[in-house]
């Protein structure tokens, strides 16, 4: 592990000298770890200069692996000190406002059981507030729509996709109906979360079925849809992740297909401290039945 | 002979192999065997790789003998997290490290652990293995094995790493893995071409490691003899 710390060091440093300091180590010892990386890599990673090195190409391409494993091993590494001290294990997250969180309450009720000594610190946003979260630090991890940054240390990964579904009341009169049409909603009143990370996209799937002008209340959550849906004031169309636990009723609407994808976000070369590892691993690992790489990846095993 | 077509053949192979009513270390030679006869330019990397490992001394590092195993906190294939003391407070375990669902030499292994399991489990002593396979692909070797014991995820082989197991497969077997049908870029979620060094580790309630294997050549793995030995001796 500590080759590919030196090696690191150098990428930053480009430079032999400075990259010993920074690693509190003699320069012959850190060019000798270099030198076993790269015969266990097959190549060279540098082209040594007296006052500067230089990553080769292959050097470049391994990078982005190196640091990664890194960060990985270096996690896995705090993961093991931290069990064994018993420490306090903070976790600063933010979830959208529109990401229901029943499909997560499992994998943090797994997280304070791995760690008793869990402290959580959840937030709630609409896309450009948990945008700003983790420009600002103030979370380490969030789960949300698509927030449309283009900030380029901001990764994304998507766990699954969400479809959008028209809502309403138990006791509103289209319930019982097994499938509506756009034009079936020409006299409803239709409610709005303006905060949805995929307001403009909702807002242009209206214009495009003639009901925009149906766009009575226009809330700032979607709290306060589900909210005045159950007190009767309109009907939605919402991702249908917030139905489950609400006590609405979701309606299946012909022609409407709006999909988003509900993705985990980090900021990339940040450190994260053990729980947020550990989460964000797990949320990796898990099977959220959507993958983007579909290509075949396996064997007829039969 | 096409790569595709050799793949397949290979699967025969495996099935064949994997149902022989031998030793553990039979089996995988039987495969072996298989290989280096319908692919062997696929071999002559495979050696290559093997004696690069050897060379580098690779897995050297890892905990010996009386060490302590590092803890770790590991989703399983039900997505819950396992703690190394959680296993360790049902009784001793054996940690065996794998190299992924599209390994037909982890498969035909998992097959064995799974006989030993049911032999042990009666005497609280029980079996892990860790993959750098997400959980959709644990729960696909677990099933495939019908394995009575969890498969850990360890992504980014970062656990492995950590012991010194893990290593970068290398360009030129990367290419041929690929056209094989053996890519572990999609089943580990990352592009970074890492696998661990098949191990296993048998560790006793104190965390105290009692027998290991590590061999840097993947097609030859802890006897299940010894490791049912060591699992009954261990306390």
């Amino acid at each position: 592990m500590h080759h590919i710390r030196y090696f690191l060091a150098v990428s930053e440093t480009l430079n032999l000298t400075k990259a010993a300091e920074r690693c509190n180590v003699a320069q012959p010892a850190l060019s000798r770890a270099i030198q076993d990386l790269e015969s266990e890599l097959g190549g060279e990673l540098l082209r040594r200069e007296r006052a500067l090195s230089h990553l080769t190409e292959l050097g470049q391409r391994m990078l982005p692996m190196l640091r990664q494993c890194y960060e990985t091993a270096h996690a896995a590494k705090m993961v093991a000190a931290s069990i064994r001290k018993g420490e306090a294990a903070p976790l600063s997250i933010a979830i959208s406002h529109t990401v229901a969180l029943n499909r997560f309450t499992p994998t943090l009720r797994e997280l304070s059981r791995a760690f008793p000594s869990l402290q959580l610190k959840m937030h709630r946003g609409s896309g450009s507030e948990i945008a700003e979260f983790l420009k600002s630090g103030t979370v380490e991890l969030a789960i949300a729509g698509p927030l449309g940054v283009t900030w380029s240390r901001c990764d994304e990964l998507t766990l699954f996709e969400e479809p959008f579904g028209l809502v309403v009341s138990r006791t509103h009169g289209l319930v019982d109906r097994n499938e509506v049409e756009f034009k079936d909603l020409a006299s409803e009143k239709l409610l709005i979360n303006t905060g949805c990370e995929m307001f403009q996209e909702l807002r242009a799937c209206l214009e495009a079925n003639g009901i925009l002008d149906r766009v009575t209340h226009q809330l700032a959550t979607q709290e306060d849809v589900l909210a005045l849906l159950k007190a009767d004031l309109g009907v939605a169309i919402i991702p249908i992740g917030a139905v489950e636990a609400s006590g609405i009723c979701c309606i299946p609407l012909k022609q409407l297909n709006l999909v988003r994808k509900v993705s985990v976000y980090t900021v990339a070369g940040r450190h994260r401290a053990v729980a947020c590892a550990t989460l964000f691993n797990t949320l990796r690992a898990a099977d959220w039945g959507f993958d983007t790489r579909t290509k075949q990846q396996r064997r007829a095993h039969q | 002979m096409t790569d595709a077509n050799v793949s397949n053949r290979l699967e025969e192979a495996f099935v064949r192999c994997r149902d022989l009513d031998v030793p553990l270390a039979d089996r995988l030679q039987a495969f072996a065997n298989e290989v280096r006869r319908l692919g062997p330019h696929f071999q002559a990397a495979v050696d290559a790789l093997v004696s690069r490992l050897a060379q580098s001394s690779a897995g050297a590092t890892a905990p010996q003998v009386g060490e302590p195993m590092p803890a770790f906190v590991l989703p399983d294939e039900q997505r819950r997290l396992v703690r190394l003391e959680d296993l360790l407070d049902e009784g001793p375990v054996a940690l065996a490290f794998h190299r992924g669902h599209w390994c037909p030499y982890c498969r035909i292994n998992i097959d064995a652990l799974a006989r030993v399991e049911k032999k042990v489990a009666p005497d609280r002593r029980h079996i892990a293995a860790i993959v750098p396979d997400r959980q959709k692909f644990a729960m696909w070797l677990k099933s495939d094995a019908k394995a009575p014991f969890p498969v850990l995820t360890d992504m980014d082989n970062g656990y492995a790493m950590t012991l010194g197991l893990a290593f970068y497969v290398g360009d030129g077997l990367k290419q041929m893995m690929v056209s094989s049908g053996w890519d572990p870029s999609v089943s580990q979620g990352t592009d970074n071409w890492m696998l661990p060094v098949p191990a296993t580790f048998i560790v006793g309630t104190d965390g105290i490691v009692r027998a290991r294997f590590v061999d840097p050549d993947y097609r030859v793995r802890m006897a299940t003899e010894d490791m049912l030995a060591a699992l009954r001796s261990a306390t």
